[in-house]
């Protein structure tokens, strides 16, 4: 036994030696691509340190940003569980911001700020669910996959917030960049204590824990990892797969949708262009990188979020473009899923026979 | 210029990047790999092009190396998930973010500046053709050069015998590798080979449709390619059709406006998604049979 358990601890020494190292290569690689640009990586370094995680302004920031990312990096954990792919949570988190500035416009003032942020938590939720809904009844009614309606329902969703705020909702007063009106004060999330850290994060990790024991303890949860295990055996055994699949997607988009608002009433405040930039798809990243378990995932979410960050500090700091900071980011990301450990999940190459073939790419 | 006219000229014009990066997109899932990063590869070849076609003063040469850095980006997709055995779509937003990342870092010093770009050739006796000579035969070397790019694709795929093999990889590998070739080789040839025409794409953008570059300038045009595609059913011709009729969508709203008519560009924008879904939804069964085989696994996951 103690031999079993020397094996097990070589092997995840191993593999924590494995994932240090793809973590150190990115970096050592992304600044060799600073220097060419003239900057000193180690400067570069110390700074994004500095201006991240060394004071709680700082950590702050990182924690709001990731708020959303957790809530949609959730949204494509959910779904994966029941076997089905989510890369709409772009256009999720979008309709949710829209939902939530929809309500904003049309209720302001009416209601009591706590309320309102209620209200708006609810039209967000529902918006997001029924954007990846639209995908998951697709697949379930005329079996087009769901992974290419949610990315195209990305595009659908970006045209209808610009549609949105440069004509119907267009703040007539605002200058510069067309945008919707600012959000009511009372009607923001509010901060936590005395930090800059906005209750959106509470709504993150809250989910985090809710989804980690929905997944884990309920019923729903076995089924739906039973369904992404092998839908056909789940059919056999009686389980309703369709409600279980639409449920999961439905979910999912609820999160995203929830991620949307939580931007829009915690940091933005208004409706602008470009104000969801590539969430969705980060999030999508996020989830990979922690293989779909929740609270790896708000993890992953967060460790983006501090990168993305940090791009900041390489435009104030070192003078580089902010934009930038997606090299390290994709570095990163490459490192750990070129480091091999993927490799035992990988798909399997030999085909799979006619009858198990599964709904279908169309 | 009559409505209609302006409109197919814009089509034509604004397609024909797009054209390139669906055609490679076509190749590189025919073989079974989907790359969600063909708008990184597309950036890359953009800032490439027109880095080069700077330093060079040739747009040609700028091109090509366009084309050899989307080529080496798509390397990196194929190298995570032919030889890594990473997920298709996860690394393809890697790529995506990657491109966005090289192009910003070393593209800020190029904004701005002045290149010695392709400038349209009216082709003589064609381009005074009534209508048709200002859609078709008054454009940039390279939109003439991606009239002939469609059908070689197609000839390629179809007709020729590398390009059955790369079919093969896409539909059956393990036929391929009873006859003797090497799928992966295959698959590794066709995810670069679509990423040498992203990169031929967006240096057309740069190096002959904007004649400038700036951060992110593909806007999504990359990702459009991903969705003509699967809009086109895997067939190269189709897909041709589907880059311009994208063309069309973008060119519309500006003809419009300069008529005096006030629409909004984004409910316009939005209609050629909403056809592909529809034609999807319309079509559904009959066009997932023409997906790969290879493909339609990707989008299957084991609950992990």
């Amino acid at each position: 036994m103690s031999r079993l358990a020397a094996i097990d601890r070589a092997k995840l020494a191993r593999g924590a030696g494995r994932l240090a190292l793809a973590y150190a290569g990115a970096l050592v690689l992304f600044g060799a691509f600073v220097m060419t640009k003239g900057a000193n990586p180690v400067d570069v370094y110390r700074e994004m340190w500095r201006s991240t995680v060394m004071n709680t302004t700082s950590i702050g920031q990182v924690l709001v940003k990731a708020s959303p990312l957790i809530l949609a990096g959730l949204a494509v954990a959910v779904p994966a569980k029941a076997g089905l792919v989510n890369v709409g949570g772009e256009g999720q988190v979008i309709m949710g911001a829209v939902a939530a500035g929809g309500v904003a416009l049309a209720l302001d003032g009416t209601l009591p700020g706590g309320v309102m942020v209620v209200v708006m938590m609810l039209a967000a939720a529902a918006a997001g669910g029924l954007w990846a809904g639209l995908a998951a009844v697709l697949r379930l009614t005329v079996r087009v996959n769901e992974a290419i309606t949610t990315l195209l329902l990305n595009y659908v969703a970006i045209d209808l917030l610009l549609y949105l705020i440069y004509q119907p909702w267009k703040d007539k007063h605002g200058s510069g960049q067309p945008a919707t009106r600012q959000l009511a004060v009372a009607a923001r999330l509010p901060l936590l204590g005395t930090s800059k850290v906005h209750a959106g994060f509470l709504i993150a990790v809250v989910a985090t824990a809710v989804i980690f024991g929905l997944l884990r303890w309920t019923s729903w949860g076995f089924r739906l990892r039973v369904v992404g295990g092998n839908a056909e055996a789940a059919r056999r055994a009686g389980l309703p797969v369709s409600a279980l699949l639409l449920s999961a997607m439905v979910v999912g988009g609820a999160l995203a949708g929830l991620g949307g608002m939580v931007h829009f009433a915690g940091a933005e405040f208004k409706l602008r262009p470009g104000m969801t930039l590539n969430f969705g798809y980060i999030a999508f990243l996020a989830a990979w990188l922690a293989r779909h378990e929740p609270v790896k995932v708000a993890g992953a979410a967060v460790l983006l979020a501090l990168i993305a960050i940090g791009g900041d500090s390489l435009q104030l700091d070192s003078g580089l473009p902010a934009a930038a900071v997606n090299v390290l980011m994709g570095l990163v990301l490459v490192a750990v899923m070129g480091r091999g450990q993927f490799r035992a999940k990988a798909p399997k190459v030999m085909a799979v026979p006619a009858a198990q073939a599964p709904a279908v790419v169309s | 210029m009559s409505l209609p006219v302006e409109v197919m000229v814009g089509a034509v014009r604004g397609g024909t990047s797009i054209l390139y990066a669906a055609l490679g997109e076509t190749v590189s899932e025919r073989a079974g790999v989907i790359n969600l990063g063909t708008e990184g590869c597309m950036l890359v070849g953009a800032l490439t092009g027109y880095a080069v076609t700077a330093s060079t003063g040739n747009p040609w040469v700028g091109v090509i190396a366009g084309a050899g850095a989307g080529a080496l980006l798509a390397l990196v997709h194929a190298v995570l998930v032919l030889s890594r055995g990473a997920n298709q779509l996860a690394t393809g937003l890697v790529v995506l973010f990657l491109g966005l990342g090289l192009t910003s870092l070393f593209g800020a010093a190029y904004v701005g500046r002045s290149i010695n770009a392709f400038t349209p050739i009216a082709i003589p006796g064609l381009s005074s053709i009534p209508g048709l000579g200002d859609i078709f035969f008054n454009h940039d070397p390279l939109t003439y050069l991606s009239y002939l790019a469609g059908p070689a694709v197609w000839w390629f795929l179809y007709r020729s015998r590398p390009g059955l093999i790369m079919r093969a990889a896409g539909e059956r590998q393990e036929v391929l590798a009873a006859y003797g070739h090497s799928p992966l080789r295959t698959r590794y040839l066709a995810v670069i080979g679509g990423g040498a025409l992203a990169g031929i794409g967006g240096a057309q953008l740069s190096t002959a449709y904007a004649n400038a570059w700036f951060e992110n300038m593909t806007q999504g045009r990359g990702f459009i390619a991903v969705a003509l595609v699967i809009f086109a059913a895997w067939h190269p011709l189709r897909a041709v059709g589907g880059a311009y009729l994208f063309g069309a969508a973008l060119a519309l709203s500006p003809a419009l406006q300069a008529r005096g008519y006030g629409f909004n560009q984004f409910a316009l924008d939005a209609i050629p998604y909403l056809v592909t879904i529809g034609v999807l939804v319309v079509l559904g069964r009959k066009r997932a049979h023409a997906a790969p085989e290879g493909l339609k696994k990707v989008f299957e996951m084991t609950g992990a």
